[in-house]
């Protein structure tokens, strides 16, 4: 499918029409400031409805919100940052950097292993121990999440 | 006022930080409040946002049976797992297709979605449920400290869901600083965010961005910074190092989680607020 037509199919990805570039969700961006604007909102935004193209760039959003926060015309520019890049994932696969995290959440259930160590040290402070699951792999896997 | 609250840690607190933990336990304990446990209950599912739908809203749904079961409402310590389940609590009872499709999933591990509680982060428990002048009443040790804090950004936005204070100016992290004596000041960009997000995909973006936060709390005077987030907290303490050295600049700040604050003035000794664990150092004489 176009990357458009993806986009606007979901009910977030619809407000990517309300978008006339005019740049608010930039300029108050703490990832484009850091950046030199090599990561720039505005100009994915409008790459994905003009071009139809998704680049790595949009790993770089923080998910603040601060952009969807001032947008002038109510685009879920954050909610959208977050619909391309399941769209890249289902086109490209899941990046590396992440992968160690699906890793761990389906062997355990939580995003790192909390291991004999950290529940030994939680004991010493009267707190109770954590315990792996696997049902989270379960849905993982019913939900063709997995790596 | 519910008195009672599943208690949901989610996974950067065990893994990092169960001093954020143990100082909690101490102050809901003072303030009457009774927390349940779900040593079971793993992630909220957050990552998953931007990986697979279904399955985020499936890990959110989970969790969120688990304190229906237990017919509680859910108090989180984690401004992530606050967006993550409050948004996907949300959309789940707006959206009876989806819960459906939901709980065909939920299935599979004998569980079940319905829609019969709320999730709350634990600063609006603190600020809309006990209030501050209940808070104030248990301070026995007041605070002579300058205080820098730091919102984070998932106890408030998207504002248009979470609907939770202000998220352009926000009081109630301030109030609730306040209300242990300390001063709550004001410094440039209060409002940022601490990267944490984007630590896996690119390191060197995100220690300049919590580079240059604490380079304005420390020029604003403050003695420490105050964080409501593991993932913040994380990344302004334990990182600190790290920062220090990408941005060539020895920082020096203590960060405290915002119940180890509340915890002092409330009398706790800092070892029951496992305040030795913190990683830049806190030298418990600044507490008087």
């Amino acid at each position: 499918m176009d990357l458009r037509e993806e986009i606007l199919s979901e009910i977030d990805g619809k407000t990517l029409n309300y978008c006339f570039s005019c740049g608010m969700c930039t300029g108050g961006c703490p990832s484009a400031r850091i950046s030199d604007s090599r990561y720039n909102p505005r100009k994915i935004l409008h790459r994905a409805a003009i071009e139809g193209k998704l680049e790595d760039d949009i790993w770089l959003c923080t998910n603040c919100y601060t952009c969807q926060e001032r947008c002038p015309t109510k685009t879920k520019v954050a909610d959208l940052l977050s619909l391309m890049r399941r769209i890249y994932v289902k086109e490209k696969g899941i990046p590396d950097f992440i992968k160690p995290l699906v890793e761990n959440l389906e062997a355990c259930g939580f995003t790192a292993q909390i291991g004999e160590l950290e529940n030994k040290r939680r004991e010493r402070m009267g707190l109770p121990e954590v315990k792996h699951n696997t049902e989270i792999k379960k849905i993982i896997e019913k939900t063709g999440g997995g790596l | 006022m519910t008195d009672k609250y599943a208690y949901f840690i989610g996974c950067t607190t065990p893994f990092r930080v169960s001093n954020y933990d143990l100082s909690t336990r101490k102050v809901m304990d003072k303030l009457g409040i009774e927390l349940v446990d779900m040593p079971d209950a793993g992630c909220c599912g957050l990552y998953y946002e931007l990986i697979n739908e279904k399955t985020y809203l499936a890990m959110a749904a989970r969790v969120l049976s688990m304190a229906e079961d237990l017919k509680l409402d859910l108090m989180v310590l984690c401004n992530g797992c606050n967006g993550s389940l409050f948004r996907a609590n949300k959309k789940l009872k707006e959206n009876p297709e989806l819960k459906g499709e939901v709980n065909e999933i939920l299935a599979g591990i004998d569980r079940q979605f319905k829609g019969t509680i709320d999730v709350k982060h634990y600063v609006k428990v603190l600020w809309e449920d006990v209030g501050v002048d209940k808070i104030k009443e248990k301070v026995t040790k007041p605070m002579n400290l300058k205080v820098a804090a730091h919102y984070g950004c998932h106890l408030m936005k998207p504002s248009e869901e979470i609907m939770f204070d202000n998220p352009k100016d926000p009081a109630s992290l301030d109030e609730l600083i306040e209300a242990t004596g300390a001063e709550s000041i004001d410094y440039y960009d209060k409002a940022q965010c601490c990267g944490g997000y984007v630590l896996a995909a690119d390191k060197d973006i995100v220690y300049a961005m919590t580079g240059q936060k604490l380079q304005n709390v420390k020029k604003a005077g403050a003695d420490a910074m105050v964080t409501v987030c593991p993932f913040c907290n994380v990344m302004y303490d334990a990182n600190q190092k790290a920062v220090e050295s990408a941005i060539g600049q020895e920082l020096k700040i203590p960060v405290l989680h915002y119940p180890q604050l509340l915890g002092l003035a409330m009398g706790y000794e800092p070892k029951d607020l496992g305040l030795e664990q913190n990683r830049a150092r806190v030298d418990p004489k600044m507490f008087g």
